[in-house]
């Protein structure tokens, strides 16, 4: 070998610094990767560690005795008497049954405080519905009060303080070892609306007011927008106009959301007088927000379509509107879908514009219209992460676990449907 | 024979002086001359009638003056190095160019006497009656029964199904296809062969029953027997046919077609019988195409 | 001269193609030279009663042979593989038909060296002699003007030999009434002199050949087969 070196050679000895170089290169996109799906991790570790309490409650089942003279109470039937009586009492005194030693007022004090504040309603419930229950011994299952729940399920947890007597931790701990105070899965979450109670606070109000509002902006923002990217894409002639519109539309995409809340109250609201804090509003300022990535990446799908298809048809003799609604309208189908899906999801996730026009309220009762008074998911955990009292928190991390949970549906949903449909050319 | 009279000779000139943009005069490009087409450019028993064609893209003017007769059920082809504009004339005659905004046609284009550029004239029904077949095969994603139904169903060929089937199956068998796909024309087209899908394409286009079938390098995308059968499948078309066809092989326009068109730059340089062509053409580019001179 | 056919043939995108149409030709005039020379050879095997030579021409024809199907399978190959158009095409053609002409000329020589052979064993013909180198030359030449016209391309000398061949063809006639009156006048000669009338024959079917050849440069170069056509029609076609 003289200073005459091959090319082989050549090549051979610059291979090695090729590979360095490249597995560099990869190393980099994996520590990318890396970093993102750590901080990912993080992230649902944090939340569902926070939020899987949420959805457990805490149970005290206890027989009760339905006498009419500690209840004072006498006819069930009579509304002024069932209104006054006093449904405390019988729980107290199962309480004292199990407990023996609490027989003091005091200790009657501590002991009421110890079940749901609405566990005495339950029991004039089930008098108002079934008066000849009266005088009989019940087996019934009540909702803890919140701080013995805080206590039951986060006892050694820094970030939450007990609010217990020390005389009442000894009775939990008693009723614990007895069974009458136990866990189970928090099915009141997913039946009842809001409540100023944490114990008894409900994510299905917002989850059906969530509903309601995408179902009118779909309603709305998917004919909407589907028309004008066909309009735009196929129809529209090139001139200053378009070119304004879409350069518009384009900024619309990127206005934030919140400016759209305030579209909406000051039109919706304010103009056309609608109620405040209604699905309708909200599903109408949330197809506003929609709409410009509906039609962008309806656009991006018609586009895609390929010309091909647009030469066969034109040169069968199809027009402009057949050529449009038979085949590039079906083939972007897919692409529409996907987008509108994404779209929702963003709509989904959207809190700012639904603060302005009132859906922030607190309501109780799962609507049933588009005319009712209602919240959305994000607004809920919204309210309830600033919300006082301990309970929520975790209902919060909850609320964000089910949201998270319809997010991935769509976005699983929009990633299915397009393998699905696109697999026909 | 080289001299045919030219029919229309007075009327073109008076319609030329209008346009200044064209130079009627001897070009010379690359230092080549073009001169008036050479060959027999005209017919007696003429389909297309095109006189003094020009075509811009914006100030590009990709077709420059060029005038040619189409005869009934001839198969003629257009040869020429890429960007001669021999696609950009084809498309004209069915106003394929019409979609393209930056596009104008000038000249007079008659089918069968009448100006197919007539505004009043509609595109749908002119493209109904000139098929067009392209470069790839463009079968809808739809089933092979609907890709050849789609045509008669949106020009209301068909009263009822039955019609409709006898058509579907009719331009299928012309289309040399029938025999292989008859037990599945539910299925898509799409899951042809490439040669399967073009003659698919030639079935789409001849089920509405047009005059004229404009083939655009119809078989670029295939094989050679796929190919041998799209060609054989052409000269069996001529005979209820009259199709313009644009190939880039050579051989190709030697084999199916009656007359060949020369391209270059955008003038038409020569038409002649296709065995003239390829034996001794006059023109001298011509000559140096079809040898393998260029470049 | 040679540039300028080489230009005609040589400016193919494909190198290939260009040294294979080169090739062709260059092997086609070599052995248009190697039959000119067994004629001439045959001719002077015949004045000179030289019975070797006549010997060298019969043995040359083998290599004629060779190079004739050595020919043929080349342009077979081009047609294969090229296609060639136009031009090309013609060349190829014309070759194919041509290099069977030439092999007929070197056929006729042969015949005239068999003749040249059978007259050094009998002795020499009386008269007849001075016919055959005459009309011997005159078909040389036209043998060798078209060869040249074919390697120049020159339609206007391919034209002159067409018309040539008629005076060949009034000497050949001219020779054959005289040879004829020999005959008759001392009929020990027939013989002897019938081995001249049938070299008279194949020089007269040389020029014929010749005269193909002439017929297919024509065709080379204008695109026109002037075969079977009045001469004013051929002038007409290489005048254009």
């Amino acid at each position: 070998m003289t200073d005459q070196t091959s090319p082989a050679e050549l090549v051979r000895r610059s291979l090695k610094r090729r590979y360095r170089k490249e597995r560099r290169f990869r190393a980099y996109g994996i520590l990318a990767i890396v970093i993102a799906l750590s901080a990912l991790l993080v992230l649902f570790a944090d939340i569902i560690s926070k939020g899987y309490t949420g959805f457990i409650k805490t149970t005290i089942t206890l027989d009760v005795t339905l006498d009419p003279e500690v209840m004072y109470l006498e006819d069930p039937t009579d509304p002024d008497e069932l209104s006054m009586a006093d449904f405390t009492a019988p729980i107290v005194r199962a309480l004292q049954e199990e407990l023996p030693d609490a027989q003091d007022k005091t200790a009657e004090r501590e002991l009421a405080r110890m079940v749901g504040t609405y566990a005495p309603n339950r029991i004039r419930d089930l008098l108002k519905d079934s008066p000849e229950l009266l005088g009989t011994t019940q087996t019934m299952t009540f909702l803890a009060h919140d701080r013995v729940s805080v206590y039951v399920k986060h006892a050694d947890n820094d970030m939450y303080s007990i609010r217990l007597s020390e005389q009442q931790i000894e009775w939990v701990d008693q009723l614990r070892e007895q069974g009458i105070i136990d866990t189970a899965f928090n099915d009141v979450l997913f039946s009842t609306g809001d409540s100023r109670e944490p114990t008894n606070a409900g994510i299905l109000g917002a989850i059906v007011g969530s509903l309601l509002t995408l179902v009118v902006t779909l309603v709305i923002a998917f004919p909407v927008g589907v028309a004008a990217a066909v309009y735009l894409e196929e129809f529209a002639p090139r001139n200053r106009l378009t070119d304004f519109i879409e350069v518009n539309i384009n900024n619309l995409a990127a206005v934030p959301s919140i400016i759209f809340g305030l579209l909406g109250l000051a039109v919706f609201i304010g103009l056309f007088g609608m109620p405040r804090s209604v699905p309708l509003v909200g599903g109408l300022v949330l197809a506003l927000m929609t709409l410009p990535t509906i039609i962008i990446s309806s656009r991006a799908a018609i586009k895609s379509v390929p010309p091909s298809i647009r030469e066969a048809a034109e040169g069968i003799g199809a027009s402009k509107m057949q050529v449009v609604l038979h085949h590039v309208v079906p083939l972007a189908m897919p692409g529409m879908m996907t987008g509108s899906i994404i779209g929702m999801a963003q709509a989904l996730g959207e809190t700012a514009p639904l603060l302005l026009i009132g859906m922030v309220a607190f309501i109780v009762d799962v609507p049933e219209g588009f005319l009712d008074s209602a919240t959305a998911l994000p607004v809920q955990i919204y309210l309830w992460a600033s919300s006082a009292e301990q309970g929520f928190i975790e209902l919060a991390s909850a609320g964000i676990m089910v949201l998270l949970t319809f997010l991935f549906t769509m976005n699983a949903l929009a990633i299915w449907l397009r393998k699905r449909l696109e697999r026909r050319w | 024979m080289t001299n045919l009279k030219h029919p229309i000779t007075a009327s073109a000139e008076v319609k030329s002086e209008s346009k200044p943009t064209v130079d009627q005069e001897v070009r010379t490009e690359e230092g080549i001359a073009y001169g008036k087409t050479v060959g027999k450019p005209y017919s007696d028993n003429a389909k297309f009638t095109l006189r003094d064609v020009n075509v811009f893209y914006s100030d590009v003017q990709a077709i420059k003056n060029i005038s040619l007769d189409i005869a009934k059920n001839e198969v003629i082809s257009f040869i020429g190095p890429s960007g001669c504009g021999k696609s950009t004339f084809l498309r004209c005659l069915n106003r394929m160019n019409d979609s393209i905004d930056i596009c104008s046609v000038q000249g007079r284009l008659e089918l069968d006497g009448v100006d197919i550029y007539q505004s009043k004239r509609d595109v749908v029904e002119l493209r109904a009656r000139v098929g067009m077949v392209f470069q790839k095969p463009n079968p809808f994603p739809k089933s092979i029964y609907d890709n050849v139904a789609y045509g008669p169903r949106i020009h209301g060929l068909a009263n009822r199904k039955s019609e409709l089937d006898d058509i579907v199956e009719s331009s299928l068998k012309k289309a040399g296809l029938w025999k292989e796909v008859k037990d599945r024309l539910a299925t898509p087209g799409t899951g042809l062969s490439g040669g399967q899908q073009q003659r698919l394409c030639i079935a789409r286009a001849i089920a509405v029953s047009p005059e004229v079938v404009l083939m655009d390098e119809p078989c670029s995308a295939l094989d050679p027997i796929a190919t041998a059968r799209i060609e054989e499948l052409i000269s069996e078309l001529s005979q209820s046919y009259t199709i313009v066809i644009v190939t880039h092989s050579m051989q190709q326009a030697a084999r199916v077609s009656h007359r060949t068109a020369y391209f270059h730059l955008g003038h038409l340089v020569e038409v002649n019988d296709t065995d003239k062509v390829f034996t001794t053409p006059e023109h001298e580019l011509t000559e140096s195409y079809i040898t393998g001179r260029f470049g | 001269m040679t540039k300028k056919t080489e230009d005609v043939y040589g400016d193919h995108i494909s190198h290939q193609f260009n040294d294979d149409l080169a090739d062709l030709k260059a092997n086609f005039l070599e052995m248009g030279g190697m039959v000119e020379q067994q004629l001439n050879s045959a001719i002077i095997a015949l004045m000179e009663n030289d019975g070797e030579l006549a010997d060298e021409v019969r043995a040359k024809d083998k290599e004629v042979d060779r190079m004739e199907v050595e020919i043929d399978e080349e342009a077979t190959r081009i047609i294969a593989k090229r296609q060639p158009a136009a031009r090309d095409l013609r060349l190829v053609i014309s070759v194919i038909k041509m290099v069977a002409d030439l092999e007929r000329v070197g056929d006729e020589a042969k015949k005239i060296a068999k003749f040249a052979i059978g007259l050094v064993e009998e002795g020499q013909a009386p008269r007849g002699y001075i016919e055959v180198r005459h009309i011997g030359q005159h078909v040389g030449s036209m043998l060798r003007d078209a060869l040249d016209a074919f390697a120049r391309l020159d339609s206007e000398q391919a034209l002159r030999i067409m018309k040539e061949d008629k005076r060949v063809d009034e000497e050949y006639q001219a020779a054959t009434r005289s040879l004829i009156t020999f005959m008759m006048e001392d009929t020990r000669n027939i013989s002897r002199c019938m081995a001249v009338m049938w070299v008279l024959r194949a020089l007269e079917r040389v020029g014929d050949h010749a005269c193909n050849l002439a017929e297919n440069v024509i065709f080379m170069v204008k695109g026109e087969d002037v075969r079977h056509t009045p001469v004013e029609e051929a002038e007409r076609i290489v005048g254009r």
